[in-house]
């Protein structure tokens, strides 16, 4: 089923894809493609989607790769959706109105990491503190010594 | 106001502070009242429901959570490969064995690693053990937001037999730290297994009988929670529900038997599903799943073999990345897990059944009555602790 997946995927949008585990197929997308690979998904059963899971690799010299992880519910199969950005510019288009499920996963990577979702209707604090926004604590540059909660001055 | 209904934990925000007086104060009914379930609501844990309220019917749900977000998947960062667990099992501490199993695995498979057999089958009866624990406090809340507070109690007496077996076996009750890359912790010793199978013995002699008496087949619980918060089997895919709840509604998805993990592909259990998909059919997915697992435990145990219940798991694991479910208590815990061939986790990202049920609530609960949030609430057996992380 993942051959067949696979092939498709080459026919029509020319992308490449590697199985990263017995079940599990792996997509590599531009962002400006990644709309149109996520709808073809959904139609081809991927239905369920899991989550959306940023990497940071900006200590080993690359950017943050965002990916999209989904569920074929009848055939048992799961497909990773796999877009590589540069640390300078965090901007992916948002995939919220195809899979509604995504959109708080999105925010939640929004706040995490820094990475902006264009098109989610939703971007605002949703785990974090109030105080703790826009310092994106799971980024690999976050140092838990500088940013403690601002305490009362001791006098 | 200094009646029964602030007591209980409700406060009344008038959507717009405007003075009224006169002619408009028909007018105030028809404005819709902003009502704050929780944060100290008895059923709603560390969490809270912004409610728009339109007199008694539920217009908008918006949840409001972060109150206990302790950063797990940061803590991991800063662990090596087997002391995550710590971290990774205080996910949820009512079943912590099935985060830690999920962990596991995903560990083993970066580094290339292949367990025991006796590893498997320990850590498929300690899973289900705490599977059996968590759903015991889930079905003893949900009545327990009804306000019969009795079957809490019965459930409890069960539990704390599972909770001697986990602590002969680790030392510890609830956080175990007892499922590591590579096996399992410690020997499951005689003493182990005498304990887990006189707690499956009560369970299925004592607890299970009694309580299917009184609190499953009962019109007043039926009345009370059949066809509400009623979800369709395209609607539960289409809004992402997992575990209990989306089987609840048809759909026969359980990572035991799809991707068969630990023993699971060698034991013989069924995958309960019902189709009605409210919240009275998501209670006894529950119950029904709770008669498995005891099956399963019972069938671990026998076929439990004999040799090593560890091996050696290497300090520096080399690069490469993993995608692993298990099916948790509260559904498929997933866990995307990266090395970079260092002493540690590079990055984990754990994929939470319970975040999911959280964002469908606001679909779930349109239209529906004030009264009937916190039975929809409690049905959908949702953790606080995995919500946040």
């Amino acid at each position: 089923m993942l051959e067949e997946i696979k092939e498709k995927v080459k026919a029509e949008f020319g992308l490449e894809s590697k199985g990263y585990d017995t079940n599990i197929l792996l997509i590599e997308c531009e962002r400006e493609r990644l709309r149109d690979l996520v709808k073809f998904l959904k139609n081809n059963g991927f239905s369920y989607p899991h989550t959306v899971s940023v990497v940071d690799y900006t200590p080993k010299g690359g950017g943050f790769q965002v990916n999209y992880i989904l569920e074929n519910l009848n055939e048992k199969k799961f497909v990773m959706v796999r877009v590589n950005l540069s640390s300078e510019d965090l901007t992916v288009p948002t995939v919220s109105d195809i899979f509604p499920p995504l959109q708080p996963h999105e925010r939640e990577a929004w706040e995490m990491f820094g990475v902006e979702f264009i098109g989610n209707p939703r971007l605002e604090v949703m785990l974090l503190p109030d105080w703790a926004e826009g310092l994106f604590p799971l980024r690999k540059s976050y140092d838990f010594e500088k940013h403690r909660k601002p305490s009362k001055e001791k006098k | 106001m200094g009646n029964s209904i602030s007591l209980a934990g409700y406060t009344f925000v008038v959507e717009e502070s405007k003075e009224i007086s006169g002619e408009d104060l028909g007018l105030l009914q028809e404005k819709l009242l902003q009502l704050n379930w929780g944060v100290q609501h008895p059923a709603s844990g560390p969490m809270r429901l912004k409610l728009w309220v339109d007199g008694d019917e539920v217009v908008k749900v918006d949840p409001d959570i972060g109150y206990v977000l302790r950063l797990l998947e940061k803590l991991v960062e800063y662990r090596t490969w087997i002391n995550a667990v710590v971290n990774v099992e205080r996910a949820c501490f009512m079943d912590d064995f099935g985060t830690m199993a999920g962990y596991s695995i995903a560990a083993e498979k970066i580094a290339g690693v292949e367990v025991p057999k006796k590893a498997d089958y320990v850590r498929t009866i300690l899973c289900e053990g705490g599977r059996i624990v968590s759903h015991l406090i889930g079905l003893g809340s949900f009545v327990g937001v009804m306000g019969v507070h009795t079957p809490m109690q019965w459930a409890l007496i069960a539990r704390e037999k599972f909770l001697d077996a986990f602590e002969v076996y680790s030392g510890q009750r609830i956080a175990t730290a007892s499922i590591i890359p590579g096996g399992v912790r410690y020997e499951p010793t005689g003493k182990f297994i005498e304990k887990m199978i006189s707690a499956v013995d009560f369970l299925e002699k004592e607890f299970i009988p009694r309580y299917a008496e009184v609190f499953i087949d009962n019109p007043t619980l039926k009345l009370r929670s059949q066809g509400i918060g009623v979800v369709p089997k395209e609607k539960a895919v289409e809004l992402g529900l997992a575990g209990p709840a989306l089987r609840a509604s048809g759909v026969a998805s359980d990572v035991r038997k799809d991707y068969p993990y630990a023993a699971y592909g060698e034991l013989d259990f069924k995958v309960v599903t019902k189709e009605e998909g409210d919240a009275y059919a998501r209670y006894l997915v529950l119950w029904e799943e709770l008669i498995e697992s005891a099956k399963i435990i019972r069938q671990a145990i026998e076929g439990l073999p004999e040799g090593e219940w560890r091996t050696k798991f290497p300090i520096k694991v080399p690069p490469g990345e993993a995608y692993v479910n298990v099916e948790w208590a509260r559904g498929c815990f997933g866990f995307h897990l990266i090395s970079d061939g260092g002493t540690g986790p590079y990055r984990l990202k754990m994929r939470a059944p319970s975040f999911a049920n959280v964002w469908a609530l606001p679909e779930i609960m349109k239209n529906v009555k004030l009264a009937d949030v916190p039975v929809i609430f409690a049905s959908l057996y949702m953790c606080h602790g995995d919500i946040d992380r």
